[in-house]
């Protein structure tokens, strides 16, 4: 349980879950149901997507959602579970995608190679979260976006291994002679991806160490005083939350096909904090709804921009307006929410 | 040996000046922390904007000294109508939620920009007095722009400082930084001076946009230097006006110095790694007295 | 009950609806009908490029006004689809196959940006779709042949190398610099560059980097001073031109500076002002300048303004040329229009020029690189002034 995907009842059971009281489980209980909600309605939405938007297209979004999705469980460990603000997610991501790159370009099947970017970004995450042992808050979110920053640099720099800036072609995904290379095979591919990321997820928020997670975002001295090593609970989001993103950064690097460095810079980093804000940072699903949003509300844009009558001079900056405009509304929606119930979302 | 004292002290002065810039802007950053708990990731945007407005009021025949105030003053003003529009609502909730809607904020505002045909094809000069004069010092050359900007980013300074130590507004604003139910129980309208430091914070950015015009020129993507007033403002605390502006002339300099003693490809590194170990080794940041 | 699981399974349940639908999808001449042709275009029209994208993209849009106020091409109206991907390769993959599959592209045209190229590429030329003249200056675009894939826009490493052999030999400068942004544009260029040089028994005597978005330059320019450069390769776009010209000359340092194609631009000598006069510069396509204008460039020039707000700018010729280059392909390629008509119409097509001053483009069989040339130019009284044609 733990993961209601229904919107509108699931901030209720977000905060319960949250406080993990008995009461709460209870509210949790009483949704039961829900949680096939939110993959049946998925799935009723994406043969509509389809008929509407044509199979490829629809089917190459919701890869790219699935796969954001993955980076974004990551995400969602680290800030939603432990309640750490990390601005630089988007090189754990970068680790993830080279590494698959540079080991599936010498044939590596993925089975092996997976393992080993996701590894990678571990160590990454192990990296990134040093400061955490001097550093709280705000300051400790600056330590890891200049992480990010030193990553990106050296991916640039280090051009004998990455080819720095002119950046890398990734082979298409697949070993042994297949490969992945129709959309729909892509999305097949990252939805098992996604399924195999969710499942460890909810593992690790069941075990011990997810309670210590959320025992330390609630309150640290507290925490420390059940005889929770804060520093070591903190490396441990960071160390699995990078393995996660790892993870999508892998698939990434397939889809796209082409990797560089600046891909993965701050823009990233942000659109994956935004991405687990958007969809609720304290439960898993909000991750897949926030990738949805994400990726699939600019491609709205463009199609609904193509209804519209008129030309379609002068519309250069306004689907970055209205996407903007969506994100300030569905914030400002989630911030009336929490103030409805009384609330506060983290 | 003299000549290259001379392109030390030129690479310095150069470095100097861009790093009031950042000093600026980082300044903006820090007054919307203190007031309202959050990190605006719109102010890179705000700077933009407040720079085009410049140059709008300028081409509509303003003479240049309106037009400056016009445009800061019309920053200031957009950033109090967001406040009240969009802002207000992150009172009392997380660090995140106004992060996001900064971060919508700004994409509307860059999209509304680009949306305007004539600047979404070229750049633009806003011709600032002094900007394009070259001093002569000896052997040394003193560009106006540099000594404008350093200028400038003293006045706005010591202006600041006497705005917060003396005036009532500067004071109540402190109050609320430092604790806002106290101060709302002492009578301060803690409200209004959430917008007061958000309008600040626009009027700020959008000065540090006038200011870099000569520099960069004026166009749709002079805001990603917020990218490097962001460390400079976390680098002096993120609460200590003071330690925003030195944290930024500190960036700079080390920035322009790294370029020319430090190895070809170690420039644009530097900073942050320096940024990681100053992070490290004062875990408040330089001019802060508490921490967060 | 997991949730994962029962996504898994839907999933599953879906897959075989959906190859169903996939067999139906399949259309003979795609974005060719009776009435139109459609063609795509991924520009990034918010990003760090959005200077470039959104002239380009009214350029191309003024070509296909032009045709379709011509009656068309063979009676079938032109219509540009837009998307913007912000330089993002996620957005561009998006936008390539809502393209090819919602708005049934008949071909791409002057998609921009590598990674956002590099990434919707295989795609679109696996769809069977044409890919033309996008920007930028990766090989594969190119070469090795293939019948999808054409390019009008002279390499860098190319044109460079002509550039730097026919300054150095011309002028007789011994200590060449470069200073390069460090991204894939740089490197090409700076391979341009050091070949040029290396034909001539010379070498960079130091190279200096920038990062795109940098401000100041007063230590790559104090660093290239203190090697003694004599001739200083620019690798740089408008803005900074500018401030790393502005710059040497502030110091007293008034060393000839070659910029390529993409610091060729009116902007240069606007912002600039008394600081890049005597720059040089590389031409691919002439600026349209209104002032002292032939009658059909100055027409042309007044028909831009008012259709777009603006004043045409050297990227708004290049949408216009490029575009100018799809009518003149489906043209030929005649009334029964398919993609490998189009083709085998591209590769003969040949074309001498035009008011804009666009150089002859020739494509072959053997040649998908319609040309290979840029001219030198200079900055004179504010103004650029070509010094040579079209450079072997």
């Amino acid at each position: 349980m733990g993961v209601p995907v229904k919107p509108g009842r699931a901030e209720a059971a977000d905060i319960a879950a949250r406080n993990d009281s008995p009461a709460a489980a209870g509210i949790v209980r009483a949704s039961f149901c829900r949680p096939l909600a939110g993959p049946a309605l998925a799935a009723l939405a994406l043969p509509l997507a389809c008929l509407l938007l044509g199979t490829d297209y629809a089917l190459g979004q919701a890869t790219l959602v699935a796969t954001y999705a993955i980076a974004g469980l990551g995400v969602v460990l680290i800030v939603g579970q432990a309640g750490q603000i990390v601005l630089g997610q988007g090189a754990l991501v970068a680790l993830g995608a080279y590494a698959e790159a540079l080991l599936a370009a010498v044939g590596w099947p993925p089975l092996l190679s997976l393992p080993v970017a996701v590894a990678l970004g571990a160590c990454g995450g192990a990296i990134a979260s040093l400061p955490a042992r001097r550093l709280g808050g705000l300051y400790f979110g600056m330590s890891t976006l200049a992480f990010a920053l030193v990553v990106e640099e050296v991916l640039t720099r280090w051009s004998g291994l990455t080819q720095g800036a002119a950046g890398m072609l990734v082979p298409a995904f697949g070993g042994g002679g297949w490969r992945a290379q129709t959309p729909l095979a892509q999305f097949l591919v990252s939805l098992v991806a996604l399924a195999l990321a969710w499942m460890a997820c909810r593992r690790l928020l069941r075990s011990r160490l997810g309670r210590a997670w959320r025992a330390i975002r609630e309150d640290e001295a507290a925490a420390a005083a059940c005889g929770i090593d804060l520093a070591r609970t903190k490396s441990a989001a960071f160390i699995l939350g990078g393995g996660v993103s790892a993870f999508g950064g892998a698939f990434y690097a397939h889809w796209i096909g082409f990797i560089s460095p600046e891909q993965f810079g701050l823009m990233l980093s942000f659109e994956l904090l935004m991405l687990v804000f958007l969809g609720g940072v304290g439960r898993l699903s909000g991750a897949l709804w926030g990738a949805l949003v994400i990726v699939a509300v600019p491609q709205l844009i463009a199609v609904a921009r193509d209804a519209l009558p008129g030309e379609g001079v002068g519309s250069a900056g306004l689907e970055t307006a209205l996407f903007g405009a969506v994100i300030v509304a569905l914030v400002l929606w989630r911030l009336r929410g929490e103030k409805r119930r009384g609330g506060s979302l983290r | 040996m003299l000549r290259a004292m001379l392109t030390f002290i030129q690479v310095l002065l150069s470095g100097l000046a861009i790093g009031c810039v950042y000093g600026l802007v980082a300044l903006s950053f820090v007054l919307v922390y203190k007031a309202a708990d959050t990190v605006s990731f719109m102010q890179g945007e705000l700077l933009m904007v407040g720079a085009f407005a410049v140059v709008v009021l300028q081409a509509a025949g303003w003479p240049l000294a309106a037009a400056l105030t016009g445009g800061v003053a019309g920053a200031a003003l957009l950033g109090a109508v967001l406040e009240r529009t969009a802002l207000r609502y992150t009172l009392g909730h997380s660090h995140l939620s106004a992060v996001l809607l900064t971060f919508g904020l700004g994409l509307m505002l860059r999209g509304g920009v680009t949306a305007v045909p004539a600047a979404s094809h070229g750049m633009f000069v806003l011709p600032l007095p002094w900007a394009d004069e070259v001093f002569r010092l000896g052997p040394l050359s003193l560009p106006g722009g540099q000594l404008l900007v350093m200028a400038i980013t003293a006045l706005v300074a010591a202006a600041l400082s006497l705005f917060f130590r003396y005036s009532r507004s500067g004071l109540a604003l402190r109050a609320c930084a430092e604790d806002a139910r106290s101060a709302a129980l002492m009578g301060v309208p803690v409200a209004r001076m959430h917008t007061l430091a958000w309008a600040l914070g626009a009027a700020l950015a959008a000065l540090a946009g006038v200011l870099l015009a000569p520099i960069t020129f004026v166009h749709l993507n002079m805001g990603f230097i917020a990218l490097k007033a962001f460390p400079a403002a976390v680098l002096g605390g993120l609460t200590s006006l003071p330690g925003a502006l030195a944290g930024g002339v500190f960036l700079g300099v080390v920035e322009a110095l790294a370029g020319l003693v430090l190895p070809e490809g170690s420039k644009d590194v530097v900073p942050y790694l320096l940024l990681l170990a100053a992070l490290l080794l004062f875990p408040a940041g330089f001019g802060a007295r508490r921490t967060a | 009950m997991s949730a994962a699981r029962a996504l898994f399974l839907a999933c599953l349940l879906l897959g075989s609806l959906l190859s169903a639908t996939q067999a139906v999808a399949q259309v003979a001449a795609p974005g060719v009908s009776d009435r139109e042709i459609v063609v795509g275009s991924i520009l990034d029209l918010s990003g760090p490029a959005a200077l470039l994208g959104a002239p380009v993209r009214d350029g191309m849009l003024l070509r296909f006004e032009d045709a379709n106020a011509a009656g068309g091409v063979h009676g079938r109206k032109l219509r540009l689809v837009v998307e913007d991907a912000g330089y993002d390769p996620k957005r561009g993959v998006l936008a390539a196959r809502k393209l090819l599959q919602r708005d049934q592209v008949f071909a791409f045209l002057a998609n921009l940006g590598t990674p956002v190229v590099m990434a919707t590429m295989p795609a679109i030329v696996d769809a069977g779709r044409l890919h033309l003249f996008p920007f930028s200056p990766h090989e594969s675009t190119y070469s090795p042949l293939h019948p999808l894939k054409f390019q009008m826009f002279p390499p860098y490493q190319d044109y460079m190398e002509a550039a730097t052999r026919h300054m150095v030999k011309s002028r007789g400068y011994s200590r060449a610099c470069l200073l390069y942004q460090d991204d894939d544009y740089g490197l090409e260029v700076m391979k341009g560059v050091e070949s040029g040089l290396a034909k001539l028994g010379q070498r960079l005597v130091e190279r200096t980097a920038y990062k795109r978005g940098a401000t100041d330059f007063s230590s790559q320019i104090a660093r290239l001073r203190s090697a003694r450069c004599d001739l200083v390769v620019l690798a740089t776009v408008v803005r900074e031109t500018v401030a790393a010209m502005t710059e040497a000359r502030r110091n007293g340092w008034a060393v000839d500076m070659l910029v390529s194609a993409s610091g060729y631009s009116s902007q240069t000598h606007e912002l600039g002002g008394a600081a890049v006069e005597g720059l040089f510069g590389v031409s691919v396509l002439p600026l349209p300048y209104a002032d002292g204008a032939p009658p059909r460039l100055a027409a042309w020039i007044g028909r831009y303004h008012k259709r777009f707000g603006a004043d045409p700018n050297v990227w708004s010729v290049m949408g216009y040329v490029l575009a100018d280059l799809f009518v003149r392909g489906a043209e030929q390629a005649g009334p029964e229009l398919t993609t490998a008509r189009f083709t085998a119409a591209m590769e003969r097509l040949h074309t001498d020029g035009d008011f804009l001053g666009s150089p002859g483009y020739r494509f072959s069989p053997q040649d998908h690189l319609g040309s290979r040339q840029g001219r030198l130019a200079q900055i004179r009284n504010g103004r650029w002034v070509m010094l040579t044609d079209y450079l072997e």
